[in-house]
């Protein structure tokens, strides 16, 4: 028995020098583990004398249990120590900038033009697509706009054969889908338009989103509707909408819409030119002549269309004064919007 | 056009003040886009729409102004006296389709001088500049009062007797007014007199038959000349004046009587000198539209609920005569209104005097749809969020090229980037092409954006570019194209990814992100990339871009600040792309059983391209090895030189059970001596 006696002593000792957890997993080892003095003592049983293994056998497993609660309750304390002593040597210097996700920007054009399509997208209009260099017949004599027509005066237009354009509008559009879908109509069309000019309010290339609504009872008042719900959807349900007449030769009724100014709230101001008010689109009912072109029965069907420019909205939007900056691409003015 | 608010006062009775006039006037359609106090008065800058040429004056605003406030409309007086003495002077017509009227009065014994003031001021104001020949300036003045155009010849400088109206036919020319010598096709539509041209149709006078200080005796004219032939000539001519503007327009064929009268008498006036009977040849008198306007139909047309009372009263206050035939008006509008031709016409003059304001608001009664965004769009979109999560940020730049930015490239000559699109009539000869790369601009943008300090650029653009491939149009292609240039790190956290890899990873994160598994990168020979930094991108075989760094042979031509930077961009056809994204996603089950990892470290030859090995790998056995990592890629230190080393990891897996070590090993083994054998390669550290 003084065996085990020792073993309890020599265990006690060697407890008594541990100074950290790699100690007190080789104490561990060197006592309780597989080959372990417990073990071994273990072994010895069968060698004893039947009447004192029974008292050899309960005194170690007494003396097994003593081992592995005080590992174990060193061992958590020594833990403790340690995350302690962690906790006080490890710090960061958390003013430190964090490695940021570089997240690039949208263009601020595209940003409305987005903004825009999914109002319009939402009231149930499909988007379509069209050619931005296009035929003469399409940008202009299918609209209702021949050669040597006054009217042909409103646009500067690039040329890139007597027949061929670069599309001076969206509305080339239309023609295209009225010619190959039949109504009911709703589509949206936007994308790049072309006009030679350039100046402080103009640039040679801009974006416009153009509409048509084709069905049998299509009214002006809807037209209203329609553009009237877009505005307040796009600019705020405050915005007053003014419909004054206007002419393009594709519609008839035709209508300029005006918002009342952003910027002076309709008082007066040099953006608005001190009328209170900033265009910003055309529109009107179809003129039945375009339907004519497509092959529509102009007694069976109505329709409105109408036509607006991104980078007036955009302008207006976010105080831009001079449209060219769209265009320059500068990293400053990007990384704003 | 320029309104002077007293003359508009002088033809029409207003009450109102000129702010509400211009309110007003903006409401019916004549747009007031501006207005500049002048002397005491106001002159309003209205914007008349080509379709109404008959508010080119200041009585066609007033007519507009005295049916909007109910006001009486003075027109100034121009009966003439019955016992005129007779006109030596004769019309003939010889072209009466682009002629259908001449009218014209002798006024003999005038004295040519300077222009009264009131007339002097009126015309400076409505922006017509005075020349202090008052017998001209009367001509301009009764244009801007009336709309209608005039002429005055010398009459002494007339051969014979004889006013002809033909055109030019055979090639002539004329000096005109302007003292410029014009050379005239055969279409152009000339005044004559017995011998000679004396003035283009509608256009400008000849200076040989011109009112000067001499002049004692005068033939005054007052005609209709065909709109389309004038804006053919005048176009041609490149020649606009106040009088070609408003017969391209169209005029008003009977009161054009009127006008004549008026600038006789303000000349007698002003001039002296004795008026003569008309002269007047009237070969083609006008057709009256007449129109059925259904009072319902003009209701559901606006969704307005209008009484026909009150569409009479719009339509009489315009001069437009209504007669009412129960459900229908008939409809006839003035020779001065040409415009009003079919029912819409007059819906619009309806609408637009009832305001378009006072127009209810309703919402379309129509057939549902859908209101989807199309998978095009959608996919786009996505596409563009990919990319802008990466860092790049968006630019916009103008369809057009310069032929030198297909220098800066380089590009051969069969190059399919030359079909290009000239434009006839650009802006500036560096916008002259259509692109047909996006690359040019890119690069200017870098250039732009460096010289105002900015350093790190990722940038990208999503445009069209334009091949002419000798059809009718060109093919639209819609593509992406993207620049990226590290610069400085100006980041605390650094990075040490090559930039190629950053953008190659860019590009990889994007067809992951849009679905995209077909892509194949291979080696490329676009000229202005870096021949060993380059590579094609490839869709099912088919090629779809590029992406590389820009050679430092086209680096040199942007001429840049920074010392050897290395600039990555790439272009990719996104109509193509679109064509390879999968309609549908199928799941894949999750596996159930675990899979057991190996990783070797192979010892090859330098030149030897990584994706391959990889391929071979994978392609070992298919079945068991669910993928091959590439995890490191290194050179130099504890390798002969022309070698690299590469580390693959090998992730087996068995569909229907776990693996065990004991099964692995075998294959494992037989792995790693068929990839040594395959690329003459050994195991690092053996």
């Amino acid at each position: 028995m003084d065996e085990l006696h020792e073993l309890k002593k020599a265990f006690q000792e060697e407890l008594g020098t541990v100074a950290g957890l790699e100690d007190l997993q080789k104490l561990k080892a060197k006592f309780s583990g597989r080959k372990g003095k417990v073990s071994a003592h273990l072994k010895k049983i069968s060698a004893l004398p039947p009447e004192k293994r029974s008292q050899f056998g309960s005194t170690l497993n007494e003396i097994k249990k003593f081992i592995e609660k005080e590992v174990i309750q060193l061992e958590a304390s020594l833990k403790a120590e340690v995350q302690q002593k962690r906790l006080q040597t490890e710090f960061l210097d958390i003013s430190l900038p964090g490695r940021r996700q570089l997240f690039g920007r949208e263009h601020p054009i595209n940003q409305v033009l987005t903004e825009a399509k999914d109002i319009f997208i939402s009231m149930g209009f499909d988007v379509e697509d069209g050619p931005e260099v296009e035929t003469d017949y399409y940008n202009f004599e299918a609209l209702n706009i021949p050669k040597d027509h006054p009217a042909r005066d409103m646009q500067d237009t690039f040329y890139v054969s007597e027949d061929i354009v670069l599309r001076t509008h969206t509305s080339p559009v239309q023609i295209r889908v009225m010619e190959k879908r039949t109504p009911p109509l709703r589509i949206i069309a936007p994308g790049k338009v072309y006009r030679c000019d350039a100046d402080i309010s103009h640039t040679a290339m801009f974006h416009q989103i153009e509409g048509l609504m084709v069905d049998t009872a299509i009214a002006f008042s809807d037209l209203k509707g329609v553009l009237e719900l877009f505005i307040h959807r796009l600019f705020g349900k405050d915005t007053p909408v003014r419909f004054r007449p206007s002419y393009f030769p594709f519609t008839e009724p035709s209508a300029e819409v005006d918002i009342g100014c952003i910027f002076c709230g309709g008082s007066g101001c040099r953006v608005c030119k001190t009328t209170g008010w900033l265009e910003i689109l055309g529109a009107g009912m179809v003129n039945p002549k375009v339907f004519e072109m497509v092959g529509y029965k102009i007694d069976q069907y109505t329709g409105f269309a109408f036509g607006l420019g991104i980078e007036r909205i955009a302008m207006l939007k976010y105080s831009i004064d001079d449209i060219r900056l769209f265009y320059e691409n500068d990293c400053r003015f990007l990384s704003q919007f | 056009m320029l309104v002077s608010f007293d003359w508009l006062k002088d033809l029409v009775d207003i009450t109102a003040g000129p702010e509400e006039v211009a309110d007003m006037l903006t409401l019916i359609g004549l747009e007031v886009e501006g207005s500049e106090q002048l002397e005491g008065d106001i002159v309003f800058d209205v914007n008349v729409t080509p379709n109404r040429p008959d508010c080119l004056s200041i009585l066609g605003v007033a007519r507009e102004v005295a049916a909007a406030f109910r006001r009486p409309l003075t027109i100034p007086e121009t009966d003439m006296n019955s016992t005129l003495p007779a006109s030596d002077i004769r019309i003939e017509i010889l072209d009466s389709d682009l002629c259908n009227r001449y009218t014209g009065r002798s006024i003999t014994g005038v004295t040519v001088g300077d222009t009264p003031e009131w007339i002097r001021k009126r015309l400076e104001k409505c922006g017509i500049r005075a020349l202090n020949n008052n017998i001209v300036d009367i001509t301009n003045y009764v244009l801007l009062e009336l709309g209608h155009p005039l002429h005055a010849f010398d009459a002494d400088k007339l051969e014979g007797s004889i006013i002809k109206v033909a055109k030019a036919g055979g090639s002539r020319s004329i000096v005109t007014l302007d003292e410029i010598e014009r050379n005239l096709s055969d279409a152009t539509l000339l005044i004559w007199d017995a011998k000679n041209p004396v003035a283009i149709a509608g256009i400008m006078g000849g200076a040989n038959s011109g009112v000067t200080s001499g002049t004692r005796n005068i033939f005054l004219e007052s005609a209709h000349f065909e709109p389309i032939s004038v804006r053919k000539s005048a176009k041609a001519l490149s020649l606009r004046t106040d009088s070609s503007f408003r017969f391209e327009r169209g005029t008003d064929i009977i009161f054009l009587e009127n006008a004549l009268n008026r600038a006789a008498m303000l000349i007698q006036q002003v001039a002296g000198g004795v008026i003569h009977r008309l002269v007047d040849s009237y070969p083609v008198k006008p057709e009256y539209t007449k129109i059925d306007v259904s009072i319902r139909r003009v209701n559901e047309y606006l969704g307005t609920d209008m009484e026909k009372g009150e569409m009479i009263d719009i339509l009489e206050r315009l001069g437009i005569e209504a007669e009412d035939r129960g459900d229908v008006l008939n409809v006839k509008p003035p020779a001065f209104r040409k415009d009003i031709m079919v029912f819409v016409d007059v819906v619009e003059e309806i609408a637009r005097c009832y305001h378009y304001t006072n127009i209810p608001v309703t919402a379309p009664k129509t057939t549902l749809s859908e209101g989807v965004i199309s998978i095009k769009e959608a996919r786009i979109r996505t596409m563009k969020q990919a990319i802008r999560a990466t860092g790049f940020t968006e630019v916009l730049n103008y369809s057009f090229m310069s032929p030198a930015d297909l220098d800066l490239l380089g590009l051969p000559e069969q190059d399919i980037r030359r079909q290009y699109v000239t434009l006839k009539n650009p802006l500036r000869q560096e916008e002259s092409l259509l692109r047909t790369s996006l690359i040019p601009s890119l690069m200017h943008n870098v250039v732009y954006n460096l010289s105002r300090g900015s350093n790190r650029i990722g940038l990208f653009e999503l445009s069209r570019i334009f091949e002419h491939r000798g059809e009718q149009l060109p093919r639209e292609v819609l593509t992406l194209g993207g620049i990226y240039l590290e610069g400085r790190s100006s980041f605390l956290w650094k990075d040490t990814v090559p930039p190629f890899f950053v953008v190659k990873g860019a590009l990889e994160s994007l067809f992951e992100e849009m679905k995209c598994e077909m892509y194949e990168f291979t080696p490329s020979t676009e000229v202005f990339l870096h021949s060993g930094k380059a590579a094609d991108i490839y869709f099912r075989k088919e090629r779809a871009g590029f992406i590389g760094e820009l050679n430092p042979h086209t680096i040199e031509k942007m001429n840049i600040k920074i010392q050897q930077p290395e600039i990555i961009v790439f272009e990719l056809n996104v109509d193509l792309l679109l064509t390879v994204i999968p309609e549908t996603i199928a799941y894949k089950p999750i596996p159930k059983y675990p899979s057991i990892e190996r990783d070797i470290a192979l010892v090859l030859s330098d030149n030897l391209n990584a994706v391959e090995i990889l391929r071979h790998l994978e392609g070992f056995h298919p079945d068991l090895i669910e993928r091959v990592e590439l995890f490191d890629e290194y050179r130099g230190k504890n390798l002969p030189e022309n070698k690299k080393s590469l580390a693959f990891r090998i992730v087996y897996r068995a569909p229907d059970r776990t693996l065990t070590e004991s099964e692995i090993e075998p294959l494992h083994n037989e792995l790693v001596t068929f990839i040594t054998g395959k690329t003459g390669g050994a195991l690092r550290g053996q």
